[in-house]
């Protein structure tokens, strides 16, 4: 039990360092107008279960990271509780790379799943 | 074993503190912020739960503490691995681990923090003086109060913001969020946290520093440059001169130019040279001290 928790465990964290960053970038593609790190959990917390299920937190540093390489440019606003919120949107660049890693993803789900089926 | 679960934001809080013991204290301050932001916009959207009721969820969605801190100790590697410089080459021989650092774009990079912290010191200087003495003088008056939390506000703005430029000029890793500030709590209580907090103090305290500071670096790698650079262009000058092709200058001495005799031209080009690499090792080792000392006073220490 522990052992195999472990290996999942492990699986998890390998999986999900390149995933995230994907995910987020969809997400913030496809919306409408700016969303805050709260906001985006939510609503990926709602999609259904996966690799990000449990783990909401892994989300924060690599909003920050995406940020820092230019894929997302973000304005601090104002809210009525709490403390300013800080909006993600997408940039240019970052719709092209999101372009470019779809395609990646695209070609490595069908890869995994023709293998995984062994034709 | 297992720490019990957490049933107030300050529980949860200090569990994850707990479980980061040992990190970097920026790291921690950034991992602090994302958290607390979280969990009280998790708050803010259900206010009919019980904070317990709230934090179960958190905890299986966000997070368990010791889980969010295990994430953010991988992300930090994993970044501080990705933005890491190539590493220099060793240099074996004392020659060339003194010459080796005209390779090194830290030690660059700190000679113009060196140039810049005359101007940021100053404002940091004038800033805190004027903020302290105007909120000291006006505290008998509700006004003064009002003046107090929005210059203590600022304070940690500033923070926050020399701590950018010290990353990104001296590569010490700082805070890339700023504390977390409660926006819900009365104003009374808000200005005793800011007041007990010894993080407010010491920053204060480093914003008063870098006026002595920027004054004795700016001077340094003004000085170091110009003599230097000097020094190297000077026996360039005089054969220039002696050929006539440049004319005026010279140095005299009772009336007589002086001139130096044909051996010290070499030398001085040398002692140049020497002296300009002396001054990048010396910015170097400014730059250290500084992201040191920004460590300690403007990031909260680790406990």
């Amino acid at each position: 039990m522990g052992e195999i928790e472990s290996h999942l465990w492990k699986f998890h964290k390998e999986l999900s360092a390149g995933i995230v960053s994907l995910v987020l970038l969809a997400v913030l593609a496809r919306a409408t107008s700016p969303m805050y790190g709260y906001q985006i959990a939510k609503q990926l917390d709602e999609t259904g279960e996966g690799v990000l299920s449990g783990k909401q937190s892994a989300l924060y540093p690599v909003l920050r990271n995406l940020e820092a390489s230019g894929l997302l440019a973000s304005e601090v606003e104002p809210s009525v509780a709490g403390p300013p919120r800080r909006y993600y949107r997408i940039t240019a660049l970052g719709r092209r790379v999101l372009d470019e890693w779809t395609y990646v993803w695209t070609a490595t789900r069908d890869f995994v799943n023709t293998v995984m089926e062994g034709t | 074993m297992n720490p019990p679960l957490p049933r107030t934001v300050a529980e949860y809080l200090d569990q994850l503190r707990i479980a980061l013991r040992g990190a970097d204290p920026a790291l921690i301050q950034d991992a602090l912020y994302d958290a607390e932001d979280h969990v009280r916009s998790e708050l803010a959207e259900n206010p009919g739960k019980s904070e317990a009721e709230v934090l179960a969820k958190i905890v299986t969605s966000y997070g368990a503490p010791d889980e969010v801190a295990g994430i953010y100790v991988d992300k930090e590697h994993q970044v501080q691995q990705a933005l890491r410089a190539p590493p220099q080459p060793e240099h074996k021989t004392l020659l060339g681990r003194f010459f080796g650092v005209g390779a090194d774009p830290r030690a660059y990079a700190s000679l113009f923090y060196m140039l810049l912290s005359l101007a940021t010191g100053i404002f940091y200087f004038v800033w805190a003086v004027a903020g302290l003495s105007i909120s000291i003088g006006t505290s008998v008056l509700i006004f003064g109060l009002a003046f107090a939390v929005l210059f203590f506000g600022t304070v940690r703005v500033l923070s926050l913001v020399e701590g950018r430029i010290i990353e990104v000029m001296l590569g010490e890793r700082m805070p890339r969020r700023p504390v977390y500030a409660e926006r819900g709590k009365p104003v009374m209580s808000r200005i005793k946290d800011m007041f007990v907090d010894p993080r407010t103090w010491s920053t204060l305290l480093y914003m008063l520093l870098m006026l002595p500071l920027g004054i004795i670096y700016f001077t340094i790698a003004v000085t170091g440059t110009t003599l230097s650079l000097a020094l190297m262009v000077a026996p360039v000058a005089l054969i220039l001169r002696s050929l006539d092709i440049i004319s005026g200058g010279g140095i005299y001495i009772d009336g007589e130019m002086f001139m130096p005799p044909i051996i010290a031209l070499p030398l001085a080009f040398a002692l140049g040279v020497f002296l300009l690499f002396a001054m990048l090792h010396l910015a170097r080792g400014v730059g250290r001290f500084q992201a040191a000392l920004a460590k300690n006073l403007l990031v909260k220490s680790a406990d």
